[in-house]
C-alpha cells in the first residue's frame, strides 16, 4: 500500500517572538506543524497494520532538505521535495502537490493535516482531491483500512460520523487522531540516509498560477488581562460561567 | 569556527525535550516524593537509545557523539535531574568498559546495557577515601582463576539496578589499584538503603558491600595493577554528564525566573518591568550562555580527546564553571521569586536543591581548581 503524507514546512511556532504584535521570524528554526506530524503518525500506523510504504511530499524552499529529516526520523520511508523559493498560496500549493502526486506510481492513500500549522487555511487537501478527481474526507479522528476500503471516523461539532470510501482517497486529520511518536536517536541518525528526491517546481511542467491572495498584515492578538478580583469561590464560579467556562451542562 | 548545531543534533535535543515534557514531567511529583524514577520512564529512555547514545554502534550504541549526549541530558535534567543522574552514571560505567575493555568484555556487557536492559555503575569512592587511589581499602585477592572481593563502596549511583559494575580495588598480587567489572546482584553483593539526598531525587545513590564476592580473573578491566588511567578517565568523563545535569538545572532556573517575572504583578504591573528584576534576569541569561557553550564544547572534546590527561584538565575547568553557574542562577531565580520561592509548590525550590548538588559531586570544586592550577603552573 502506497501512502503519501503531505507536510508543510513552517517556522517553529514555539520559538517565534512577538514585538509590536509582529512575529519575529529571523533565526527561527523550521519544522513541521504538529498536525502534520499527526498526519504522518496516522500514515505510519496504517502502514504498520497493512504493510506498504510512506512517502512524504513537501513543497517549499531548499531548507526542506534538512527539515524533512524530522519526518524521515519519525518513520517515513522516503521523501519527495518540491522546491519553490517563492511564497505560495493554498491554490498554488495544491496544484504543485497534485502534479507531484500524478508523477508517482499508484498512490492509494493521501493524508494531510486538517489545516497547516501556521495559516490553517484548510484548503490544500480539498483542492488536491478536486484536481486529482478522488474523494476527500475531512475531520478524521480514526482511519481503518481493510483491503481497498477505508473506514473513517469524522469528529464533527456535535456528532461523530463514520463513513467508508474506496481507495484512492485523500483524508485530512484532526490533531486528536493520535499522539505522534518521538523518534529515537538511531532513527534520527538514519533519517539522512533515506531516499529523498528533490524536484524543482518548474520540472513538473505545470503552471501553478499567480499568487491570488495578498497578506496585508499578520498581527498577534492583543491580550488584555481583565484583573477581576473575586472574594469567594462562588463568585469566582459565577464569573467563570459568565465567560462561558461553565461546561456544557 | 561554527557554533551551529546540525539538524540531527537539533532533533536529538528536541526528542529529549519532548520526552521529558511528555513522560517525565507528569511523574515529577512521584520522583521527588519517592526518590525513585518509575520503571516506565527508564523503559522510555531506553527506547529512545539514550542508554547507549554515545557508545559505538558496533557494541549496540547509537554512536551519536558526546556533544549530542550533552544536548539530550540537558533537556532531561531541565525537567528532572533524577533520570539524568541515572543516565550520567550509566554512561560513565559503560564508557569505561568501551575505552578499556577487551573485545570479549565489550561483547558481554555493552549491547544489553546500551539497550537499557542493565544499568551500569562506576564505583571508586569508599567511606574513608575521596579521590585518592592509594587509600583504597577494598581488596581483590587472587584465588586460582578468580578474585575474591571484600570491601565497601560509598555513594554509588545505579548500584541497586542490575547491570555491569566497574569498580576499583587493591590487587593482592601487585598491591596497586586495579579496575574490575562484575555483574551486580551476584552472591556476596549487597547495597544499603538509598541515601536521602538534598537534590537530584530519583537518582539512586547507595553504599555497596562486597562480602567474599567471587569474580572470574578475566574480569580485570585493563591490566592488573594499572587502574589509575581508568580512574583518571572516570574522574574526567563523569563530568560530562554531571555538567549536563547542572546545565539543565541552570536552564530550568532561567525559565522559571522569566516566567515568574512576567506573571507576578506588583501594583498592577508584572515585576519584569522593574530594573532590579531585569538585571537579575540578564545575569541568569549570561550564566546560562557561558555554561552552555563550555558544556557543549566539553562534549565535543570528549569524542576525540588528545589524551585523557588533557581532557581531565578541560573537564575540571568546565565543571567548576557550569556547577557554580547553576548555583548562582538558582539563587538569583530564587531572589526573583521572593518568599514564594521557598515553597515546595514552586519549581524553583526544587531547582535550588538540585543546583547545590553540582559543586559537591564528581569531585568537589576545590579539587577541580587544584587540577587546573597544577596543569598551568607545572614545571
Amino acid at each position: 500500500m502506497n501512502i503519501v503524507v503531505a507536510m508543510k514546512q513552517i517556522p517553529d511556532l514555539q520559538q517565534i517572538r512577538i514585538r509590536n504584535r509582529q512575529p519575529l521570524l529571523d533565526d527561527v528554526p523550521l519544522t513541521f506543524g504538529n498536525i502534520d506530524k499527526n498526519a504522518l503518525e496516522a500514515g505510519m500506523q496504517i502502514k504498520e497494520a497493512n504493510q506498504g510504504k510512506v512517502t512524504v511530499v513537501c513543497a517549499g524552499p531548499r531548507e526542506l532538505a534538512d527539515t524533512v529529516k524530522e519526518a524521515l526520523a519519525a518513520g517515513a520511508d522516503e521523501a519527495r521535495l518540491l522546491i519553490v523559493e517563492e511564497e505560495m498560496d493554498s491554490a498554488q500549493s495544491a496544484r504543485l502537490i497534485a502534479a507531484a502526486l500524478r508523477q508517482m506510481e499508484q498512490v492509494d492513500l493521501i493524508i494531510m493535516g486538517e489545516g497547516s500549522g501556521d495559516n490553517y487555511s484548510s484548503q490544500v487537501g480539498s483542492r488536491v482531491a478536486q484536481i486529482l478527481g478522488i474523494p476527500q474526507v475531512g475531520f478524521a479522528s480514526c482511519i481503518e483500512v481493510k483491503g481497498s476500503v477505508v473506514r473513517i471516523t469524522r469528529s464533527l461539532e456535535d456528532c461523530e460520523e463514520i463513513i467508508e470510501a474506496q481507495l484512492p482517497v485523500l483524508i485530512t486529520v484532526m490533531s486528536d487522531i493520535n499522539t505522534a511518536r518521538i523518534p529515537s536517536v538511531s532513527q534520527i541518525l538514519r533519517a539522512g540516509k533515506k531516499p529523498v528526491v528533490s524536484i524543482e517546481a518548474q520540472e513538473l511542467g505545470i503552471d501553478i498560477g499567480e499568487l491570488s491572495i495578498e497578506t496585508i498584515s499578520n498581527l498577534a492578538p492583543e491580550m488584555q488581562r481583565r484583573q477581576i478580583v473575586t472574594t469567594s469561590a462562588a463568585e469566582l464560579v459565577r464569573a467563570l460561567e459568565s465567560e462561558g467556562f461553565g461546561g456544557r451542562g | 569556527m561554527d557554533f551551529s548545531l546540525t539538524k540531527e543534533q537539533l532533533l536529538i535535543q528536541k526528542m529529549a525535550r519532548d520526552y521529558a515534557e511528555q513522560a517525565i514531567q507528569p511523574a515529577l511529583s512521584t520522583i521527588e516524593k519517592e526518590n525513585q524514577v518509575p520503571a516506565s520512564i527508564l523503559t522510555g529512555l531506553a527506547e529512545l537509545d539514550l542508554f547507549g547514545l554515545a557508545m559505538p554502534e558496533e557494541y549496540g550504541g547509537a554512536d551519536a557523539g558526546y556533544e549530542s549526549y550533552v544536548l539530550a541530558m540537558e533537556q532531561i535534567a531541565r525537567v528532572s535531574c533524577g533520570p539524568a543522574m541515572i543516565l550520567s552514571a550509566h554512561s560513565l560505567g559503560l564508557g569505561a568498559i568501551n575505552n578499556f575493555g577487551s573485545r570479549e568484555q565489550k561483547d558481554r556487557y555493552m549491547p544489553g546495557a546500551c539497550r537499557g536492559e542493565g544499568i551500569a555503575s562506576f564505583a571508586f569512592t569508599e567511606p574513608g577515601t575521596g579521590s585518592d587511589p592509594r587509600q583504597l581499602t577494598t581488596t581483590a585477592v587472587k584465588d586460582g582463576n578468580s578474585y575474591i572481593i571484600n570491601g565497601t563502596k560509598r555513594f554509588i549511583s545505579n548500584a541497586s539496578y542490575p547491570g555491569p559494575l566497574v569498580f576499583f580495588a587493591m590487587d593482592s598480587e601487585s598491591g596497586k589499584p586495579t579496575a574490575y567489572i562484575m555483574d551486580k546482584q551476584c552472591p556476596g553483593y549487597s547495597v544499603s538503603e538509598p541515601w536521602e539526598k538534598l537534590g537530584w531525587h530519583g537518582g539512586d545513590l547507595v553504599d555497596v558491600y562486597f562480602k567474599d564476592v567471587r569474580i572470574p580473573a578475566e574480569n580485570v578491566l585493563g591490566q592488573a595493577g594499572d587502574g589509575y588511567p581508568i580512574l583518571q578517565y572516570g574522574i574526567a568523563y563523569g563530568k560530562i554528564g554531571m555538567n549536563s545535569v547542572a546545565l539543565g538545572t541552570t536552564l530550568a532556573a532561567y525559565e522559571e525566573a522569566v516566567k515568574y517575572a512576567r506573571q507576578k504583578t506588583h501594583r498592577g504591573d508584572p515585576i519584569a518591568k522593574f530594573q532590579a528584576i531585569q538585571l537579575r534576569v540578564a545575569n541568569i541569561a549570561m550564566l546560562y550562555e557561558s555554561s552552555r557553550w563550555i558544556a557543549y564544547r566539553l562534549g565535543w572534546l570528549a569524542n576525540k580527546p588528545k589524551s585523557f590527561k588533557d581532557f581531565a584538565h578541560e573537564a575540571a575547568l568546565a565543571k567548576v564553571v557550569v556547577a557554580e553557574n547553576a548555583v548562582q542562577a538558582a539563587r538569583i531565580a530564587m531572589d526573583i521569586h521572593g518568599s514564594y520561592g521557598l515553597m515546595v509548590d514552586y519549581n524553583i525550590s526544587r531547582i535550588y536543591r538540585d543546583a547545590i548538588m553540582g559543586p559537591q559531586v564528581e569531585g568537589v570544586i576545590d579539587m577541580q581548581k587544584i587540577i587546573v592550577a597544577g596543569d598551568i603552573l607545572k614545571g
